[in-house]
């Protein structure tokens, strides 16, 4: 049994404007000691995905249908009071942006007191000194004095190093971390993205990355699950991905990415996706991607039907009408005529 | 990928060779500094809040040290000394009972600050909770809360003091208090309540969510402290308020029955008397403008110290 299993997850919006369906049909499985990546680019839902697990979803969201197991419990039923009793014991989660996630009121060491002492058995003392050990491991210079400074006394990526070891502090069994990267320097950013996975290894856990960073997943994830507008649309192992991406938009994703080393690639521009991703209160009716899809055209199955995620290969999902192995096979067959 | 994480890996041997081996104390805090301390430095690098607050401090040893050394008693009534011009022995000179007006002064300033505190405290402890349960609950009970404030709102300030005071039917310090406190709590309110608003969105707030914070935790361990800062800042505005408040009811004369006398009835008592006495209502006006003036600086300098956005210039 995977350590969380989420099935066809759907978390709605209520707006003036209407429902907007935010998550739509997901579902994907962690294993115990994997790391899975979540890549979409903004409003694809990823970020929603995170919050329906942890129960977080703010008053206007809903989790209308879909389960979420972890360790076999059912947690979408669950009251707020059971949530959080799991929240930051069994799954921790790291936010965003480092510089707005300490309360300025409190000192670092407080801050992480707080989370022990709120979950595990710990007088004070013994809380401290787990705490120092704690900003050691995530490698904060002279933890002990450091302890207790407020937060406006520490940069960006150290703040992020206390969050992950508030994240720790309990050894929870999932980490989710959510575009953990994304508001810290870019050398900062491999050093943080070392010590997660270096600490999760450690720790034996699970850890779900969510970013709209291919070069994030690619260095972290064991299993990647690409996201467009609330839907996944492909899911498969991280080499997988990096070397045979099916879906059109996986591609032009990949294909987006500045590259060093290959021949030619300093002269040419990178690639865009032409259009916008689509409005969520009125997604396309068939395939999402089709409007800015190269292969999909006027009275094709894309426009009619929505594509079913289906196995195009052992453990390799996707979900499109031309994926490239089966576009490849195509133009072969077109040739030999 | 673009990165290659083993190259900027942290390189303890260049940093040693860097700083001579002294990584710690680079890395270590040059010196211990709290919010507090910060904002206790920014307080004194404003002048006009230092000036004032040596001013109210002043005025508050003036009001305590006075009663308790002078002389002469506050109520005695001795028509030979009225009327004394100021003077070595009646700095502020006497008024038409012969009572000494330096000591009438402090001992009225001790009852319109008492009533000042007091009522400030109460319409801070008030209003804290009534707009953090407003701000923190939100939805219908939020709705419903601010519109009977809404209600309260539309109500002019003195009339609702004077009600208050008639419901009551005597006038002494405490009743003054609460008439005080019910007129003026609103405001204080919907600042709380916005500042929670505020504040529940902070990312900080949402990681100690889900850290699994229970809701009191989050509100009286993240939210409040937060909203210290405002807190105090309201008190220093809200002070002189209450104050004046006060001296306008005593003034109409529904103030602290005599012979006591706060700053409000002895400009009433000199009041009558302006134009052959002048300094019968100079006194205590000052007095209250002083107050005020104080307050109101030490709450300007106090907001931008205890603001976590103000960034340090010196």
């Amino acid at each position: 049994m995977a350590l969380l299993e989420v099935d066809d997850l759907r978390t709605y919006f209520k707006t003036r404007a209407g429902e907007v369906h935010a998550v739509d049909g997901v579902s994907f499985a962690v294993d115990r000691g994997k790391t899975l990546g979540i890549v979409g680019e903004s409003g694809c839902g990823k970020s929603v995905t995170a919050l329906s697990i942890m129960g977080l979803l703010p008053p206007s969201g809903r989790t209308v249908s879909g389960s979420i197991r972890f360790e076999g419990r059912e947690l979408t039923g669950m009251s707020q009071h059971e949530l959080e009793d799991i929240r930051g014991r069994q799954i921790a989660m790291i936010f965003q942006d480092p510089m707005t996630s300490l309360n300025p009121t409190l000192t670092i060491g407080m801050q992480i007191v707080e989370t022990m002492q709120r979950h595990l058995d710990l007088s004070r003392d013994d809380a401290r000194k787990r705490a120092i050990e704690l900003l050691d491991e995530v490698r904060i210079p002279s933890a002990r004095q450091r302890l207790d400074d407020y937060p406006h006394r520490y940069s960006g990526g150290m703040r992020q190093r206390v969050m992950i070891a508030i994240a720790l502090s309990c050894n929870p069994k999932l980490l989710i971390a959510d575009e953990p990267t994304t508001a810290l320097d870019v050398t900062v950013q491999a050093g943080i993205l070392d010590l997660l996975d270096e600490l999760r290894e450690q720790h034996e856990m699970s850890m779900i990355i969510i970013t709209h960073d291919m070069g994030v997943v690619a260095e972290a994830a064991d299993d990647i699950a690409v996201m467009y507008a609330g839907q996944i649309v492909e899911q498969t192992s991280a080499e997988e991905l990096f070397d045979h991406p099916e879906h059109p938009y996986t591609e032009a994703l990949l294909g987006a990415l500045p590259q060093l080393e290959a021949e030619g690639v300093r002269e040419g521009r990178l690639t865009a996706i032409p259009g916008r991703p689509p409005d969520l209160l009125d997604p396309p009716p068939a395939c999402r991607f089709a409007p800015r899809c190269p292969y999909a055209s006027l009275g094709d199955s894309c426009t009619k039907e929505p594509p079913e995620l289906r196995e195009i290969r052992r453990g390799h999902l996707v979900r499109t009408a031309h994926p490239a192995g089966e576009r490849a096979a195509r133009e072969v067959e077109v040739a030999a005529r | 990928m673009a990165i290659n994480p083993e190259e900027v890996e942290f390189r303890q041997d260049v940093v040693d060779r860097e700083t001579g081996g002294d990584t710690y104390a680079a890395g270590a805090a040059i010196r211990q500094a709290s919010l507090w301390r910060d904002a206790a430095r920014r307080f004194t690098h404003n002048k006009a809040a230092v000036v004032s607050m040596v001013g109210f401090v002043l005025l508050l040893l003036y009001v305590v040290i006075v009663p308790l050394a002078t002389p002469y008693d506050p109520n005695n009534v001795d028509f030979s000394l009225a009327y004394q011009a100021p003077s070595v022995h009646h700095p502020f000179g006497t008024d038409e009972f012969g009572r000494d007006l330096f000591v009438r002064t402090a001992l009225g300033g001790r009852i319109s600050i008492g009533i000042g505190f007091a009522a400030t405290i109460a319409i801070m402890v008030v209003g804290i909770l009534y707009g953090a349960i407003s701000g923190f609950v939100g939805g219908w009970l939020d709705n419903a809360l601010m519109r009977f404030l809404d209600a309260l709102y539309g109500l002019p300030y003195l009339p609702f003091a004077i009600i208050t005071l008639a419901i009551f039917g005597v006038v002494n310090f405490w009743t003054m208090v609460i008439a005080l406190t019910v007129a003026s709590w609103f405001t204080t309110a919907r600042v709380m309540r916005g500042q929670i608003i505020t504040l529940k969105e902070n990312d900080y707030v949402r990681a100690a969510y889900a850290i699994g914070a229970r809701w009191y935790r989050i509100l009286f361990r993240h939210l409040l402290p937060n909203t210290l800062g405002v807190a105090i800042v309201f008190v220093f505005l809200e002070l002189p308020n209450v104050v004046l408040g006060e001296a306008f009811l005593s003034f109409l004369g529904l103030g602290i029955n005599p012979p006591n006398a706060s700053w409000g009835s002895l400009a009433q008592d000199g009041y009558t008397q302006y134009l052959s006495h002048p300094i019968l209502i100079v006194i205590p006006s000052i007095a209250i403008a002083w107050l005020i003036l104080t307050a109101f600086f030490i709450a300007d300098g106090l907001r931008d110290a205890l603001d976590p956005r103000t960034q340090e210039h010196y």
